[in-house]
């Protein structure tokens, strides 16, 4: 008991069932799920919901393990920008041939893909040099990029708006997969993908004791260096999965708003999920915990016809409430209530 | 006759699962040195944290000045007079002296900082204990020993009656101590009572009245400090015979040994200039010499922490670079750095982590070693080294620092290594880890592994060594052959003061 009561994860569900309960009190359908045979796939509140947050989750998987080196990346929301505008540009190369949009796509989709993924992980190699290698610090290194590459995603478009209606990217956003919106299915392999690179390499042991301890870990034979630029790295790359979906949801790219705040909902993410911002252990488990919970507020200020101006009140008081309670104080406070009253079951029955 | 002004009588303290304090005793009179002994989580700690109000007693009385007191923070000790000064300073580096001195206390005048009288003040109080520094600049810019010094003078000058000493002196060269404890004598002469924690006994026959001994959570005893041996105060320590330790033999080389590891005028600039040295297969070699002389930057310099920029390194023959601690480690060699807290061990991550740590680095990234493996290396290390922690989860940041050093010890041996350089491997560990890790050591020597063994003892560099290297301002002054008798200690010292001759 003292142990669940201690651990951070079971605060984020706390919140997050307490957050759902709320919704169901006032709207009893809101659990409900449906299933749309024509599309093939799963309608629903909570389906929106996982379905939402997947380009945050995406994101904050990567964040988990550039937090647990002790870092932080602020230019992700750019690398979203930059991926969506490197496909779309790509996809319509043709444009001053064909202005008007249609089903395809001049440049082949894999390549489309590729190519995004690729340039996406190589300005994430640029963070990782100049945090690993000019020992910048993590802020002010990734700082460059949050402003420049919404930058270099005007530049890639030309300052245009491209449109599409191309349907494989279509697909990635409003396919279905098992029943399931594609992003919920992507976003599942992702987390999937991270979690077994971590656990079942020796990859998660090194993050962590990077994050702790960098002189000794190199001491120790590490290269401390190698793991770092890896990381941010990967939370590019995954940063352009995420580009992907949120550009194909809109079927256009938008270098000003694409990704606007990721950084942010991703750094909360993995605080929410229990991963301490000062590096070392990190828990992937609770990450996607606190990106549903942010996901969670959102949707439930929408649903429920909230004013839009209150969503970030909102947001920031359930977030508040999380962070006190996973707080170092409260929660020994709580265990050794606990404890107390385990014991006082064992003698004294009175109370 | 003695003018007791704390008494602690009866004192119990349980944590989850262990007693960590059993009815123990302990008074502390007017002008005296008291000296409190004991091995790692003999309860030294606990019984210190209790008296500064960190951790709560379950039972038993303290009496302060006539009165019984219960310290709910530290905060509260400070302010009935009791100032603790721990081992690592715990002052602003960034501030000046002055600012240390006075920080939360400044006098004022016209509703501003009243800068010079800070200063003059600040001088005066340092005066006392014969420092005259400029106490404008920053703490930062003054060695260890003045920096322990001004904590001391923070604390009395606020008002201490009762000044705790948590092992001062490990990270203090000869000279320093001296300094140190002329310190603490001025303030005996005052009346102050002073707690005095450390693992070196010499210090502890040098400046203590009595002496009280602590295992395992039970009082062993109060002796006067000029009534007791060293031999009979190691075994009320550590509660076993002590023979064994001073018994230990350095290894049998065998006669034309290869050559295990050699260096010829290796250096670099800032580090050392050059250094040769040779260690054959199964041997122990020793560096003395001062702090700062040159050892760490050795060691650094073999291990590849500090990239070398000319001369050669051969390992067992072949002509080598070692450019990094990773290529060391895949080159069969081993490296338990000085500083443990920054270069050994990962705090929150666990024993078995830790201990596992660096044989993962060897075996790269994308070969984990298999749990059970892991587990099974931890617990054999955490035996055979009799580590003391409940389990192999046990964060390796909550053991106590003789159990950390055996921690980064296993993390080296687990890596089964043909070179094996320890630096500084038993400081701030008390006597039976110490004697502990040196029979360990030999012991691995008799099975083939070449041991650099770095230490400030000069007591333990004779007793268990093949060779002595002996390092002067970042050279090597002088190398002695074993075996070695009486004279071997007089002979370093003069190599290390510059009279002997060089080899």
């Amino acid at each position: 008991m003292e142990r669940i009561i201690r651990s951070k994860l079971t605060w984020a569900a706390v919140a997050e069932l307490l957050i759902l309960l709320v919704c169901l009190i006032i709207r009893p359908d809101f659990f409900s799920i449906s299933y749309q045979p024509q599309n093939g796939v799963l309608y629903g509140s909570l389906i929106d919901i996982l379905n939402r947050s997947a380009e945050i989750t995406i994101i904050a998987m990567g964040m988990t393990l550039v937090i647990a080196t002790g870092g932080t990346d602020l230019s992700v929301g750019a690398s979203v920008a930059v991926a969506g505008a490197l496909a779309l540009r790509l996809m319509r190369w043709d444009i001053y041939a064909y202005p008007t949009p249609g089903d395809w796509s001049i440049t082949p989709f894999p390549l489309v893909i590729l190519a995004s993924l690729v340039v996406c992980a190589l300005m994430g190699a640029f963070n990782g040099f100049l945090v690993s290698r000019l020992k910048i610090q993590p802020i002010i290194a990734t700082l460059i990029l949050m402003v420049a590459g919404r930058g270099i995603a005007q530049i890639i478009t030309t300052g245009k708006q491209f449109t599409i209606l191309y349907s494989p990217y279509k697909f990635i956003s409003q396919g279905s997969l098992l029943f399931l919106p594609a992003p919920i299915v992507i976003m599942a392999v992702v987390v999937a993908a991270v979690a077994l690179f971590t656990r079942k390499t020796a990859f998660g042991l090194f993050v962590e004791s990077v994050g702790v301890n960098p002189s000794a870990s190199r001491v120790s034979g590490l290269n401390s260096k190698r793991v770092v630029l890896l990381v941010y790295t990967l939370t590019a790359f995954l940063a352009g999965i995420s580009g992907l979906i949120y550009s194909s949801r809109i079927m256009s790219n938008d270098s000003n708003n694409a990704g606007k705040d990721y950084e942010l909902d991703a750094i909360l993410s993995v605080v929410i999920g229990g991963t301490s911002m000062s590096g070392g252990k990190f828990n992937l488990a609770g990450t996607v915990m606190g990106s549903i919970i942010i996901r969670t507020i959102i949707t439930f200020v929408y649903y429920f016809s909230i004013a839009a101006e209150a969503t970030m009140a909102f947001k920031a008081l359930i977030v508040a409430v999380v962070i006190v309670l996973q707080s170092e104080p409260v929660r020994a406070r709580l265990a050794k209530r606990s404890q107390m009253r385990t014991a006082m079951k064992g003698g004294d029955v009175r109370a | 006759m003695r003018d007791i002004i704390l008494s602690m009588k009866g004192i119990e303290i349980a944590f989850p699962g262990v007693k960590a304090l059993n009815k123990v005793d302990f008074s502390l009179a007017k002008g005296e040195v008291h000296a409190l002994l004991g091995e790692n989580g003999a309860g030294k700690s606990t019984l210190i944290k209790c008296l500064t109000g960190v951790n709560h007693k379950d039972a038993g009385t303290i009496v302060y000045k006539g009165k019984e007191i219960n310290p709910s923070s530290p905060q509260e000790a400070i302010e009935l007079g009791i100032s603790t000064v721990f081992q690592e300073i715990n002052l602003c580096q960034n501030l000046s002296v002055s600012e240390n001195i006075f920080i939360g206390r400044q006098p004022m005048r016209a509703g501003r900082v009243f800068w010079k009288e800070i200063n003059r003040r600040a001088s005066e109080i340092l005066e006392r204990f014969d420092v005259h520094i400029d106490v404008t600049r920053p703490l930062q810019h003054y060695s260890t020993a003045i920096q322990q010094i001004v904590s001391i003078a923070r604390a009395v000058d606020i008002k201490a009656d009762v000044l705790i000493l948590d092992e001062p002196t490990s990270s203090l060269d000869e000279n320093e101590v001296e300094r140190l404890f002329g310190v603490v004598r001025e303030l005996k002469r005052a009346g102050m009572g002073i707690i005095f924690i450390t693992h070196f006994l010499d210090q502890v026959f040098e400046i203590s009245d009595r002496i009280t001994v602590l295992r395992n959570g039970n009082l062993v005893g109060e002796y006067a400090a000029d009534e007791i041996t060293k031999l009979e105060l190691v075994t009320a320590m550590i509660g076993k015979d002590m023979i064994k330790i001073f018994d230990l033999k350095p290894p049998t080389v065998a006669e034309g040994a290869d050559v295990m590891l050699a260096a010829d005028r290796l250096g670099a600039p800032g580090a050392i200039d050059e250094i040769s040295l040779t260690v054959k297969k199964g041997e122990m070699i020793r560096f003395a010499g001062l702090l700062g002389s040159g050892r760490t930057e050795t060691a650094q310099l073999l291990f590849g922490v500090v990239k070398p920029t000319h001369g050669q390194m051969t390992l067992k023959g072949k002509p080598t670079v070692v450019k990094s601690p990773s290529d060391a480690i895949g080159k069969n060699m081993a490296f338990c750095p000085e500083d443990r807290k920054r270069d050994g061990i990962i705090g929150d991550l666990t024993v078995r982590e830790n201990i596992m740590l660096a044989l993962q680095s060897r075996r790269g990234m994308l070969k984990p070693i298999p749990r059970q493996e892991q587990q099974e290396l931890a617990e054999k290390y955490i035996k055979m080294l009799g580590i003391a922690t409940p389990d192999a989860e046990k964060k390796v940041g909550e053991l106590s620092g003789g159990n950390q050093q055996k921690v980064i010890l296993a993390r080296w041996m687990a890596t089964d290594p043909e070179v094996l350089i320890l630096d500084e491997p038993t400081r701030g560990i008390d006597v039976g880890a110490k004697a502990e890790i040196q029979r360990l050591t030999l012991e691995l020597c008799a099975n083939g592994v070449s041991v650099v063994f770095i230490s400030s003892e000069l007591e333990e560099v004779i007793r268990c060594s093949n060779r002595i290297l002996i390092m002067r301002d970042g050279k090597k002054a002088g190398e002695l052959d074993g075996p070695f008798g009486e004279h071997t200690q007089s002979d370093i010292l003069k190599i290390i003061a510059g009279e002997g001759a060089s080899a």
